[in-house]
This record gives C-alpha cells, structure tokens and sequence, in this order.
C-alpha cells in the first residue's frame, strides 16, 4: 500500500512539473502568501472573509457577519520583491467586545460566565501587523514565511476567568489578557495542474513570560478548483496549545475538521 | 523535487499521526464498567501495619465551593471559583480532615479538571496535604467544553476514595442516566457512576470501599436505580464473605424522618433544580438499614432527626436533612458514629453537607 501511494505521489508531482502554472503578480485566490488579489476581484467564503483587491498591490479584508459582533478590518500591502522574495506586510484590528459580551450569559450559549463576581468585560481594540514573504520554490510549490505581532489595549482588567478555554479561541482570547502576542508561521501551497492544490501551514503565537504561552496550530487543506469563481477547501486543523491548568498551564492536543466554500467575482478594471 | 517529495510526506505522516494521536471525544460517555484513576500523595506517610478499628469518614465536598452562593442552589450566581477562593476552601477542608484523622475517607463531587475550581485536581490537593497516601478516583461529568452558563471546561463531579493503604482493583461502574431530559442536555449532562475499590490492608485479603452519589434531582426513578444497584453490589461482596465499608450521598432520606417535603432550604422554583419532595421514597433506604449497619442507627435517627441532618442547600442557616450515609457488614464501634454539623456556623460553610464519620470494627 505505501508503495502504491508512493508511487501515485511521485506520479502527481512530476506531472505537476512537466505542466507548470505560471504564477503571476497576483495569485487568484487568496491562500495566506504575500501575493494580493488582483484589482477588482473579490472573494468571499463561508468562514473566510470578504477580501477585495483594491489595486496590484493592495488587498482589503473583513468579515461582514462577524462584523455585527466583532467590528473588523485587515489589508494586505504588495512591496517590491527582495531577490526571489515577494514581500508584504498585512495589518488588521478587530473590537471583540460586542461578541465577548454576547456570550456572557445565563444558559445555554453562555461561553464566560454571568456571575456578578466577574466584572463587566471592558472595551478591547486588538491590532496585528504581519510580515509576509513568499518565493516560488518551483512553478507549482510556494513558500510563505510571515511573522507578526499583535497588540490589545483595554479599558479596564479583564478577569482571568473570562476566557474561554478552547482550541484556536483560547490563544486569541489570551492576547486580551495579557496585551500582547507573537505569531511566526510558514505556509506552503503545492497547486497542481488542473483543479487540485494543497494548502499547508503551521503557525506558531506565543506570549512570552505569560503562563499558558504557546499555540502551535497546522493546517492541512486540499482545495478543489472548479474555476477561478468557485473553490472548495476540505482538511483539517490540528493544534496543540497551552490551557490553563494548576499549579501550571497543561498542554493539549486537538484536531478539527475544516471546511470552507468559496467564491470570487472580478470586476471589470480600466 | 525533493523539497516537494518531502513536502508531501510529511504532510501524509503529519495527518496519519495526528489522526491517531488527537482525537478526544467531547463528552467521556464512560463504558459500563472501566478501571477508575489511581493517585497517590507526594509523601508517602508509612501507614499501621495493624490496626482493630479504622476510622472511617464520608464526605460530599461541593467541589470545594464552601459557603459560595452557586446558581443551581437558586441563592446566588456564583458559577467560577477564583484559584484562591478553592485553595482556601480546600485548606479548610483538609483540616477538618486532619481533625478527623481518618484511615479512609469516601468523597462524592470532587473536580480534578475543571475551569470552575481554577483546574485544581482536588484528589491530588487533599492526598497531599493530608496523612492519607492512596486515592482512587472516578468523574461523574467529564466534557471538554460546556457551553451553558460559562461552565466550559468539566471533569469532575466525582467519587473518591482516599486511604493509608494502597488500593487495587478499583472502577467505575456506569449507573443508569437519567431519562427525563431531552437527549441533548442528557448528553452533556452529569453521569453517575458507582466507585468500588479494595484495599490492601494488611490481614485482610477482601476488604472492600464502596462510594456512590445517587442522581440529585430525577424524576423518573433514577436515584431509586442507583441506590438499588449500590445495594446489589454490596449484597454480592457479602455473599462472597468479603468484608466492606460503603456510603456516600444517597440523596434520599432514612426511614421515619419527619420531614418529608417543602425544605425551607430550597428556594429554587426551576423544576430542573427541585429535589426536596421525598414523600415517595420513605422506604428506599429500608433494604440498607435492614441488610447492614449503618453508622448511624435507625433508632438514633428517629429519636432525633436534626441531630443527624447532613445537607442544606443554605447550611449557614442549620442542615434540614440527611442524605449522607456509611454502612458495612462488619460492626461500627458503638457510639462512634457523628454528623459533623460543625463544619457549618453562621460565618461560614465547608460544604453544603456534614461528614458523617464513624470507627469500623475489624473482624
């Protein structure tokens, strides 16, 4: 069995070679590179965000449902290419407030706790600045290193009980607590001739000094082109990730189903 | 080439592996019968080779919750105790033990993983900070996430036993669910589950532990079930000569109490929440009494009942009821057994129950 797939492996990737993609200045579809989205197209997913490419070099992103609870922008800057390196740098700032409160309630649906000894969730901004730098290994492999930092500004405390302690949500909740936080990664697109590609990644936020400190998070997808208008994205997300714990923070696994459909339109530019 | 070769290998072995390795259900649904969690404390303190009588205490802890209001009590809406708040409770705790000082001390709703006691594992707090150097354990209420009322992260609510003496043979079995809850809150819901250990005490090669806490607030004849397979377990230890010492949280009460119904405690109107109607079950413990000694009698009791009562849901204001028990089918030294309404005054709670404690004759 492991030769078969071997073989259909080594198979799949030298057709890849012998049809190369060309890859141009922009990448069709958004998947986490330095690359933006041409001008005047747009895309948007089930889960992913509504992202627009303004020109060449500038890419607007938001989640417009999430927007009702959790007010959110990002754009995507393109700079000139440093040797085999297309660089770019990505900001974003999200107000969770709204959604935090939301789900602080009695009942079913209550994610943080109602009880009166918890103070009132105060007014978060959180901000994020990235940079991205993607080379082209070879027509078909494409190699994203980025790295970033976040930073959250607050009104007031924010209880250590109001978190939520679950995968992917508990590290994001911990930039609220502690006010800052670290992300490197690493993504990695194989596209292979016709309508398939793999989209992998692995990232890595850390909170220097604070106690549950780490989130080490991998991605695996494969995506299913039906044409430049339409992608299916079908894997998985494994995270292995510090929670809180006494006396010191615990470390678990976790593996997620992932899935996602998305669209894109381009709009006719002069 | 060999970047890609070697791209898309790991990529195989990175999902082979983690197939395997991360896969965690979201609610332990627990199998009918499976070996319970072994502990041991920090220090190991060289327990009596021999002894005629072992003091033998039950105690339903509340997680450590002490005097705090929490929302299913209806008195308040607490829901997460601070790591603070559950390090004090349990110091508090642990000297009552101390005092006490038993051989073996059976426990019902201790939380060893849960964001409501700050994910203090409070077997291994009590094993460590008392003379006791053995537990065993089981949850009731194992959830990697509940999304009710800030709950989240569960695992706990369980039975233990804690010893001198090391323990073999310990498990969990399953204890029927309740049925009068749509499937999805059943699912979430807490399952109870009977503890069943031996001990290895020197001289005795079938020494049995035994702790339960029966369902709360069923209406459908739940807690009935369980109190009667707690019965049958006990019944079978006896009919193979083995020597036991049983109890728990029966959360019914003896035959001949008074007061049957409308605890001037139990304030919450949600139907979910209401357990305090006890006309039905005057006779469940019958079986019990008439089978084994308890270690507070029958006649002690009906002379009078306050004496003994071991539970309110407001215990600052006197306990209302007694729903705690010890039995065996050996002897319990006469007079030695005690409700330790104590634990209670008006400027402070341990719990929400009174240990009951007694000395167990060995044969």
């Amino acid at each position: 069995m492991n030769t078969f797939f071997r073989r259909v492996t080594v198979g799949a990737i030298l057709f890849a070679l012998i049809c190369p993609v060309v890859p141009a200045d922009n990448a069709p579809w958004s998947t986490g590179t330095a690359y933006t989205l041409p001008a005047g197209r747009w895309e948007k997913g089930l889960f992913q965000p509504l992202r627009y490419g303004q020109t060449e070099r500038l890419e607007w992103a938001t989640h417009p449902v999430l927007n009702l609870v959790v007010p959110n922008l990002r754009f995507k800057v393109a700079y000139r290419d440093f040797k085999d390196w297309r660089l770019a740098t990505r900001h974003g700032f999200h107000y969770p407030t709204p959604l935090l409160r939301l789900v602080r309630r009695p009942g079913i649906g209550g994610l943080i706790s109602p009880e009166s000894d918890i103070p009132d969730i105060p007014h978060i901004l959180a901000a994020r600045s990235e940079l991205l730098a993607t080379r082209v290994l070879s027509p078909a492999l494409w190699l994203t290193c980025k790295g970033g930092v976040s930073v959250a500004l607050r009104t007031g405390e924010l209880d250590e009980r109001t978190t939520i302690d679950l995968p992917i949500v508990f590290p994001r909740m911990a930039l609220f607590l502690h006010g800052y936080q670290l992300n490197l990664g690493m993504d990695l697109l194989a596209d292979f001739p016709g309508r398939w590609a793999i989209w992998t990644d692995v990232d890595l936020l850390m909170i220097p000094g604070a106690e549950e400190s780490f989130s080490l998070e991998h991605k695996g997808l494969a995506i299913w082109s039906r044409s430049e208008r339409f992608q299916v994205l079908i894997g998985y997300k494994l995270v292995y990730g510090a929670y809180p714990d006494y006396p010191r923070a615990r470390t678990q696994w976790h593996l997620l189903p992932l899935l996602d459909l998305q669209w894109a339109r381009q709009r006719k530019t002069r | 080439m060999r970047k890609v070769l070697v791209t898309i290998g790991m990529f195989r072995w990175l999902v082979a592996s983690t197939l395997l390795l991360a896969c965690e259900p979201i609610v332990n649904t627990f199998n009918e019968v499976e070996e319970a969690v072994y502990y041991q404390a920090a220090e190991i303190i060289t327990p009596p080779e021999t002894a005629d009588t072992l003091m033998v205490m039950n105690w339903n802890i509340k997680f450590g919750g002490g005097d705090l209001n929490f929302w299913f009590d209806c008195y308040g809406d607490r829901v997460l105790m601070t790591e603070e708040e559950v390090l004090t409770n349990l110091d508090s705790l642990v000297e009552k033990i101390r005092q006490v000082d038993p051989d073996i001390i059976l426990l019902q709703e201790v939380d060893v993983e849960a964001k409501r006691v700050a994910y203090v594992d409070q077997m291994q707090y009590l094993l460590d900070h008392t003379d006791l150097n053995y537990g065993v354990y089981i949850s009731e209420w194992d959830t990697q996430f509940i999304a009710s009322d800030g709950i989240g992260r569960m695992d706990g609510e369980g039975n233990g036993i804690l010893s001198r003496w090391p323990f073999i043979e310990a498990k969990r079995i399953a204890l029927p669910l309740r049925t009068d809850q749509d499937a999805l809150t059943q699912y979430f819901y807490i399952r109870r589950g009977l503890l069943t250990a031996m001990v290895e005490l020197p001289g005795y090669d079938n020494f049995h532990v035994l702790t339960i806490h029966a369902a709360a607030f069923s209406q459908d004849g739940t807690k009935k079930k369980h109190i009667d397979i707690f019965n049958e377990e006990l019944d079978k230890i006896d009919a193979t000569g083995g020597l036991f010492v049983a109890g728990g949280d029966l959360n019914t009460i003896p035959p001949g109490s008074q007061k049957l119904h409308d605890f001037k405690d139990s304030i919450c109107e949600e139907e979910e929440f209401r357990g305090d109607d006890y006309q039905e079950e005057t006779e469940w413990l019958t079986g019990l009494y008439e089978s084994y000694h308890p270690a507070i009698s029958l006649s002690d009791y009906q002379a009078d009942n306050a004496l003994y009562f071991s539970h309110s849901t407001n215990p600052r204001n006197g306990f209302t009821r007694k729903l705690d028990y010890l039995f065996t089918n050996s002897a319990w030294v006469t007079g030695s057994g005690y409700t330790h309404q104590e634990i209670v005054s008006v400027e402070r709670a341990l719990s929400d129950h009174a240990p009951v404690s007694a000395q167990l004759v060995l044969p």
